[in-house]
């Protein structure tokens, strides 16, 4: 199934994209999309990342569906 | 009325403020968050704030429900400022009327720790000699 994966201010700087289409397994989950783009660009280890389902903040170990919108962030730093 | 906006203009403040007065009420609290010059004795010379966008806006929603459980208050106005700002510019204006005063000043306090912990928002720090994105507290939202 296609997800869209977004990123914003640290993350999107590293991974040099905002937004990228990619191909997942039907049981993969945020954790999993997190090794996949960790594996590519491995400073995105050192961040503290949090993970947002369609514009909601979910747990790593969530479930994905086909179309989902995955935010990928450092802790934000608004005010 | 409550609100909830992201803006790329300057925020007018006593605007902002005025918005959120209902007859019934009696004091208005009003936060003017704006551009620091020194952060841990490092000089900035702007800042640029980036925002997912609609998500911001919807977690900002949450918060004023949530404030309005938990306070006596009537109405929350939260504004925050996008793009390139420069020393001394507004970055968040956040005002709540209330019946009293009290309630309004603690609820416009918890607004602004929990904008600063949950709302989607990012700020670049452009310094003489660089920049970076700054990374915020370590506490993470709880999901759902």
């Amino acid at each position: 199934m296609r997800v869209r994966v977004l990123f914003f201010g640290a993350t999107a700087a590293l991974v040099e994209r905002r937004d990228i289409e990619t191909t997942i397994d039907s049981s993969d989950s945020p954790a999993d999309i997190l090794k996949r783009f960790t594996a590519m660009y491995p400073e995105l280890g050192s961040l503290r990342l949090l993970i947002a389902v369609n514009e909601e903040y979910v747990t790593e170990d969530s479930e994905l569906r086909d179309g989902d919108e995955v935010a990928i962030f450092t802790a934000v730093s608004g005010g | 009325m409550d609100f909830v906006e992201l803006t790329t203009d300057p925020i007018d403040i006593t605007g902002v403020a005025r918005r959120v007065i209902p007859p019934e009420c009696g004091a208005t609290v009003t936060l003017d968050g704006y551009v620091r010059k020194f952060t841990k004795g490092r000089e900035t010379l702007h800042l640029f704030y980036e925002a997912y966008e609609p998500m911001a806006l919807k977690e900002m929603q949450k918060l004023i429900d949530q404030a309005k459980g938990e306070f006596e208050i009537a109405n929350i106005g939260i504004v925050h400022r996008l793009g390139k700002l420069e020393i001394g510019e507004t970055s968040v204006v956040i005002s709540v009327a209330a019946p009293h005063r009290k309630a309004a000043f603690a609820a416009c306090e918890w607004l602004i720790r929990e904008l600063k912990r949950t709302v989607p928002i990012w700020k670049k720090e452009v310094y003489a000699d660089g920049e970076e994105w700054v990374e915020g507290e370590a506490v993470v939202p709880t999901a759902g």
